[in-house]
């Protein structure tokens, strides 16, 4: 070691202890996660009855329903959760959305975008919407193509978002889902009115959703909610 | 025609620099509003509201009018020019008289006025060379000999001296509002709302731009808003604005008896659909005047071949609305098909109309 020879070893020299945090931000702090593993919140009942319990960003899910035995609840139902912590979600197709319900199940409008009538352009505007949001539900006005629910599917992996396809059993969706929701029985339950409606729900996915599991669960309740039965 | 009553206050008529006439006339609106909640402000210096609810409430058309005085005297310190006519054209011409047309002589007040009241002197001179003095001559002549000689504005202005108009073009000011609601602090300066979107985060931002997206291609008014505000069915109570529009004041926090329960249906179709209702006998369900059903309905047909078998149905809940005004007598009924599905129907007019779908 000479004069002019400085050791800078002590520049580089830290400590391998952690550094102490207080508690408190401990407790905010949140693991790094990558946003393909991400996934959104789903409320009640959802949230014990879908594998991982939550939407997982990137994937599609498929609600398939017969006409009016509550596929749009249902649809919406899964987008609540998440609208109320702050993300936005889209509604592509569906025509005269009811504004009351939707509030009822718990979705905040002021972070939903409604394009009720895309006319040809319902995959476009889908497409549009998915750099902007967070969730996108659309409601094709008939059997997609292959090719243009390919191309949104793909775009749906790349934006790292969810894509809530809404159809009928009359008018799949062409591809394979990555979670998909089969409503197979609506039973409405009446007193001196309309009280609530047990919808059957086949609940099956890919990969770790593979199993899929039947379900009973209440859409709407009394008070317009999603609620396990 | 709406039987009107007109307020015309000459020192609120000229915009001053600094904004205290559009201050004073704001004042002057809330004023009046508590009056009458369906008073208008129709331009600078000019209210309007309509004479017939208040004058059942405050005990006659005399009675409407000196509140209204005295309100304005209060307020703005002057006295105003009242009148009463059906339609604001003759409505304004009796406040810049001062009088009150009586019930049904409206048309003859309106044919006795001197030509110049339309606001045309072009026309005017004319129609003085031809020998036509006053509204009614000029209303006398043929439409077709009208649009013959004159342009678009005559026929227009013809069509408003015949009656079958209730107003002039230019009388209203259309920007009025719009600059009210923002003196109100209601707006934001910019046209495109921030109210919608609340605090504004990144997220925000790429919704507004991906919205842009959408409405550059299907349209200005592809992307819609909703907001929930007050009324008795879910069709009343759901507001769905194009995005972008300025926020809407309404709130959904005052009670409103006779409200529907949730569930409501989660289709609302924003244009009903007459559909009709038949009882075992295949005869149509009417709803009586007390609000009963001639018959339980057991099926519903949407048109002559759509026909749906009618399990179970509630209803009907009447509600009569707005009686003092334009009355609105409806009811609601729930119904659940054979399908499973259930429905929301509305009575109204003596028909059956569909609007809601229980998806």
């Amino acid at each position: 070691m000479t004069a002019s020879g400085y050791s800078y070893e002590h520049m580089f020299a830290f400590s391998t202890k952690r550094p102490t945090l207080p508690d408190d931000l401990v407790a905010t702090l949140r693991p790094v996660a990558l946003a393909t593993s991400r996934r959104l919140p789903l409320g009640e009942p959802w949230r014990t009855l879908v594998p991982g319990g939550g939407l997982r960003r990137g994937s599609t899910v498929v609600v398939q329903a017969p006409p009016g035995s509550g596929g749009l609840s249902l649809a919406l139902s899964l987008v609540s959760e998440a609208s109320t912590r702050g993300h936005w979600a889209a509604v592509v197709g569906v025509d005269d959305p009811g504004v009351v319900a939707i509030a009822d199940l718990g979705v905040d409008l002021r972070r939903v975008l409604f394009v009720p009538r895309p006319r040809g352009a319902w995959a476009e505007s889908a497409a549009d919407l998915l750099d902007g949001v967070d969730l996108v539900v659309v409601r094709p006005p008939s059997r997609a193509a292959y090719g243009a629910a390919r191309k949104l599917m793909d775009r749906v992996r790349e934006r790292s978002i969810v894509l809530i396809v809404l159809c009928e059993p009359s008018a799949p969706w062409p591809l394979p889902a990555d979670l998909s929701f089969d409503v197979t029985r609506s039973q409405w339950i009446t007193s001196s009115r309309l009280d609530a409606r047990y919808l059957t729900v086949r609940v099956a996915g890919r990969g770790e959703a593979a199993r899929s599991a039947e379900h009973v669960v209440v859409l709407p309740n009394r008070r317009g909610r999603a609620a396990t039965s | 025609m709406d039987r009107l009553l007109v307020i015309w206050i000459a020192s609120l008529a000229q915009e001053s620099p600094d904004g205290s006439t559009l201050r004073d006339y704001l004042a002057l609106l809330d004023a009046l509003s508590v009056l009458c909640p369906f008073t208008e402000p129709v331009r600078l210096g000019l209210f309007v509201l309509p004479v017939r609810g208040p004058s059942r409430f405050f005990g006659g058309e005399e009675a409407v009018l000196e509140a209204v005085r005295q309100t304005v005297r209060d307020v703005v310190g002057e006295e105003p020019l009242l009148g009463v006519a059906d339609g604001l054209f003759c409505s304004e011409l009796a406040a810049r008289a001062g009088v009150v047309v009586g019930v049904g002589l409206t048309e003859r007040f309106r044919r006795a006025q001197p030509l110049d009241v339309l606001g045309r002197k072009d026309l005017a001179t004319t129609c003085r060379r031809l020998g036509l003095h006053t509204v009614g001559a000029f209303a006398d002549l043929e439409p077709a000999r009208v649009a013959e000689r004159f342009n678009t504005h005559a026929t227009q202005l013809h069509r408003v001296a015949r009656g079958e108009l209730s107003e002039l073009a230019g009388q209203r000011d259309a920007r009025l509002a719009a600059r009210l609601r923002q003196l109100r602090g209601a707006d934001d300066v910019h046209d495109e709302q921030i109210g919608f979107f609340g605090q504004r985060g990144a997220g925000d931002d790429r919704a507004q731009a991906a919205a842009h997206r959408v409405r550059r291609r299907l349209g200005l008014d592809a992307v819609v808003v909703a907001a929930l505000c007050g009324g008795r069915g879910p069709q009343d109570r759901a507001t769905l604005v194009p995005w972008g529009s300025p926020e809407s004041v309404a709130r959904d926090d005052a009670p409103w008896p006779g409200q529907l329960h949730a569930p409501s249906p989660a289709t609302t179709l924003v244009h009903p659909v007459a559909i009709e209702l038949r009882d075992a006998a295949d005869q149509p369900v009417r709803m009586g005047s007390r609000g009963f059903l001639s018959a339980a309905p057991t099926t519903l047909l949407l048109s002559r071949y759509a026909r749906r078998d009618v399990v179970w149905h509630a209803g009907p809940w009447p509600s009569v609305e707005r009686w003092w005004a334009v009355q609105r007598r409806r009811a609601h009924l729930q119904l659940v098909l054979a399908t499973g599905e259930a429905v929301l129907l509305v009575a109204e007019s003596s028909r059956w109309w569909l609007v809601g779908i229980y998806d």
